[in-house]
């Protein structure tokens, strides 16, 4: 480091000027690094990745903790199966196989032989069955679930009704060490400072309040796969610290939403730097309160869905970086699901404003001398979409939404208090419409069943943690029961096609674009990873797919 | 004595109005915790674990006034409880691991911005119409009146990314083990230097303004004159007859922003990602982490008090007027 005297005031006030031209002039000088091209260094060099919303760390590695700390659900615990969102198929982890009963009442998995946990002992069935009855225990939910039940390499998830969502939902949790975990007194409140997992990386290493490295686990069962030394996470409080981080070369990974990421990260190192941002996150949608007039009729949201522009939502909102939504609902996510009939024929997602000033004043909501529609009662036709503060690429979307709906004589404002308020008038459902994201799991039962599933409607004032927009659709639920009782994926894909007509037809909220993935790397030290072409896995941290990135990353030799 | 009692019963009555303040702040907000972290999680939690976790973090619907007085108990216990952002790590250790580092960085600035805008304030009055008082206060306050997070992003660019002179993030080198070697302290050191450096940028025109400011109305007054007609050394005239007197005000100001100090500087640890309490105080207020964000104040109400209680006794040794009241 560079020892430097205490400089004097000419020389600052020098230095204010010197930095303010070159903001002027957009100068963009690199401070990059010479990078490790160098193989013996690359072997032995910690994958480093940023995170972004921890301005430090604490010893707390526990998986119950409600901010849990970054790798916990990646890289220490594993689950029986990894779901890869970015081509939909389903890779076999902990679990080499499964299969549904015939009465769609039970699932049984087979474990992997020869799984160790990092401390040596063997993974067992038992530790499956003890994982779920703590879960349950602990934090609720499964309320499908009557028991686990473990035999030999096989465990069995007996469901008290044919319940086929339960694969992703049960695959998906992370597995737990028996002997360690049925010893502790209070397993939700211990800090868990020495975690045993099966990940790739498990060992704790000098852990400090913004910095911590992830050794390899000396038991992993694919030790051929366990290329790299280790993971190192760095604290920051604010994607600015992180993204200066990327941008300088520090970070072999950065999954935090870079602004114009072509000049401000690619440009700077174009052989070795590059991003990716499948659409595969969950759908965003502005949700409007059916509860409240006009709002429950279903000509007015397919009105208001036509004078969005979601071209415009999407480029002037979200840099370019996430896709329109079509009538399906549907994120990237569910590309494999998606009806293309549907997709095809699609009309209330289209941007149109002569239609939805036809549906407008079809539906009764005529416009006045001054241009303004008005509601039945006489009353002027306006309500307020509400979003966060604090997210200011949804506060562009919802100034774009205004935008678009005065053309058509709707005055929408938007209102952005903080996002407690927000969502506090969400859950009381006194909000009239706001900015909303969707339930995202590998089949798209759940999205269906919070966006028009009469169970998830709460009346207003009753604390709502989904379905927001309460609505709920009688022959929406007919056939999504059908859907969790039907076993074979054939018989759910035409459920799940009618799904989409019956969404087509009610329009239950407006969908905006599906939530791009953020994910970019700089491969100087490390080679492997997940792209367009390989989309083995997104380039996401947090996801359960990561652990398939950190078994393929490789130093470069 | 008597003085100094009856601040002190004045203190712990402004002690109590600011921890039930405390108390009471962060329920007006809307919503609750574990909503809170439902939002923030978007799509990775289960709704049907809401329950259970307002169980666990004991987000109580107890009556509110029962809630205060277990409030008030734990205070005079030194019990803060659990963090609900950092569960289950308890709100003193989340506090006292960072602290440190928070008082650090801002006793560094301030003493230096103090000591610095003092002197220079001092030598300015002295010598007025030098080029030292002339051209200095105007470009101190300009670079004063910046933005303070544009300031330090431009120093950050331009000393750290560009130049390369200074470390750009974090407290020290990331892989180094704390400890009392000269190593470790230098590197310390090096990291200290933009953070402690942007801060005394911005505040060290108000120092020498104030000072520059008193100092001129107490060179006009006629023991000066006096002290100048008995032939004294000038620079005794200016540091013990003129600047004694003028740094009242100063001391005040060094007080409140000893106790300042102790609230963090948020901005500063966002840019140059420095561990702190000023980030965590904003992130608990954003995730309505009530024992945090009662920790913190009551740690930093603690501090202004305290040193706000110090500075009045120094003030009765410097200034005998006050005695006299």
């Amino acid at each position: 480091m560079t020892q430097t005297k205490f400089l004097k005031s000419a020389r600052i006030a020098a230095a204010g000027l010197a930095v303010g031209a070159m903001l002027l002039t957009g100068c963009a000088a690199t401070g990059n690094k010479s990078g490790g091209t160098d193989a013996a260094a690359n072997a032995s060099a910690f994958l480093t990745i940023p995170r972004e919303d921890m301005g430090t760390f604490v010893q707390n590695f526990n998986p119950f903790a409600p901010t849990v700390n970054p790798m916990v659900q990646q890289s220490i615990y594993e689950s029986l199966l990894v779901f890869n969102p970015a081509k939909g198929n389903t890779v076999p982890w902990l679990a080499t196989d499964w299969k549904a009963a015939d009465d769609g009442k039970s699932i049984t998995f087979t474990l992997r032989d020869g799984v160790k946990w990092s401390d040596g002992q063997p993974f067992v069935a038992d530790d499956v069955a003890y994982t779920f009855e703590l879960q349950k225990k602990l934090k609720g939910g499964y309320e499908y679930l009557d028991g686990v039940t473990a035999q030999g390499n096989k465990v069995t998830f007996n469901f008290n009704k044919p319940w086929s969502p339960a694969l992703s939902d049960v695959g998906q949790l992370s597995i737990l060490p028996k002997h360690i975990w049925s010893a502790l007194a209070d397993p939700e409140k211990d800090a868990n400072a020495k975690p045993v997992g099966t990940g790739p990386y498990t060992e704790v290493d000098n852990f400090q309040a913004q910095s911590f490295v992830l050794k390899k686990n000396p038991n992993y069962w694919q030790p051929d796969k366990q290329k790299i030394a280790g993971i190192k996470m760095l604290a920051f409080a604010g994607n600015d610290g992180a993204n200066l981080a990327a941008a300088n070369g520090d970070v072999d990974w950065a999954p935090q939403y870079i602004p114009n990421i072509e000049k401000t990260f690619v440009s700077k190192d174009k052989d070795h730097r590059h991003y990716w941002f499948p659409p595969t996150g969950a759908m965003i949608n502005w949700q409007l309160n059916t509860t409240k007039a006009p709002f429950n009729d279903v000509d007015v949201r397919k009105a208001l869905s036509m004078a969005v522009d979601r071209d415009q939502v999407t480029k002037i909102g979200m840099s370019g970086y996430a896709q329109p939504a079509d009538c399906t609902g549907l994120s990237g996510n569910y590309e494999t699901w998606k009806n293309t009939q549907v997709k095809d024929t699609c009309t209330w997602t289209k941007h149109d404003v002569q239609q939805a000033n036809d549906l407008l004043d079809k539906a009764g909501y005529p416009k006045g001398a001054d241009g303004k529609r008005t509601l039945k009662d006489g009353k002027p036709f306006e309500f307020k979409i509400s979003v966060g503060a604090t997210s200011s690429d949804w506060l562009s979307v919802a100034n774009v939404i205004s935008q678009n709906l005065a053309e058509v004589g709707v005055t929408a404002k938007v209102d952005s208090p903080d996002w407690a308020a927000v969502v506090a008038g969400y859950e009381k459902g006194d909000f009239d419409s706001g900015i909303v994201w969707s339930a995202n799991d590998p089949s798209p039962y759940k999205y269906f069943n919070t966006t028009m599933g009469t169970a998830s409607v709460k009346p207003v004032g009753t604390k709502a943690s989904d379905n927001y927009h309460r609505f709920g659709d009688p022959k929406a639920d007919a056939l999504l029961s059908d859907f969790a009782a039907a076993t074979d994926q054939s018989k759910q894909k035409d459920i799940a096609n009618k799904l989409q007509e019956e969404y087509n037809d009610v329009a239950p909220l407006v969908p905006l674009f599906s939530g791009p993935e953020w994910g970019a790397y700089n491969d100087t030290r490390f080679t492997g990873w997940p792209t367009q072409d390989n989309p083995y896995a997104t380039l996401s941290v947090r996801a359960p797919s990561t652990v398939l990135v950190l078994t393929s990353l490789e130093p470069r030799k | 004595m008597r003085f100094i009692l009856r601040r002190l019963g004045f203190y712990l009555i402004a002690f109590w109005a600011s921890i039930t303040l405390n108390f009471l702040l962060p329920r007006f907000m809307p919503g609750d915790p574990v909503s809170r972290m439902f939002a923030r999680s978007l799509d990775r939690m289960q709704p049907e674990q809401l329950e259970a976790l307002r169980k666990l973090l004991g987000v109580d619907d107890r009556p509110i006034w029962e809630q205060y007085a277990g409030y008030l108990q734990n205070i005079l216990t030194g019990q803060m409880g659990i963090s609900i952002t950092r569960f289950p790590t308890p709100v003193t250790e989340v506090i006292s691991s960072q602290i440190g580092w928070t008082l650090l960085l801002g006793g560094t600035a301030l003493v230096i911005a103090a000591v610095v805008g003092n002197l220079l304030g001092i030598l300015a009055a002295w010598r007025r119409g030098s080029a030292l008082d002339s051209a200095l206060p105007p470009v101190l306050v300009f670079i004063g009146s910046f933005p303070y997070f544009w300031l330090a992003m431009g120093a950050l660019y331009l000393f750290g990314v560009v130049l390369g002179w200074f470390p750009i993030r974090h407290a020290f080198t990331d892989g180094l083990e704390p400890a009392f070697t000269a190593e470790f302290i230098g590197d310390v050191g090096a990291h200290l230097v933009l953070p402690a450096l942007t801060i005394v940028l911005v505040s060290i025109g108000g120092w020498m303004l104030g000072m520059r400011n008193t100092m001129i109305a107490t060179n006009s007054e006629d023991y000066i004159t006096m002290a100048e007609a008995k032939g004294l050394r000038p620079g005794r005239i200016m540091l013990r007859y003129a600047a004694r007197n003028a740094m009242l005000p100063s001391v005040t100001s060094f007080g409140m922003g000893l106790g300042f100090v102790v609230g963090g500087a948020l901005l500063t640890e966002v840019v140059f990602a420095y561990p702190g309490v000023g980030y965590q105080l904003l992130n608990a207020v954003q995730g309505l982490d009530y024992p945090l964000m009662q920790g913190l104040f009551l740690t930093i109400t603690a501090a202004v008090l305290l040193a706000n209680f110090l500075v009045d006794i120094l003030y009765v040794r410097l200034d005998p007027r006050v005695r006299s009241n």
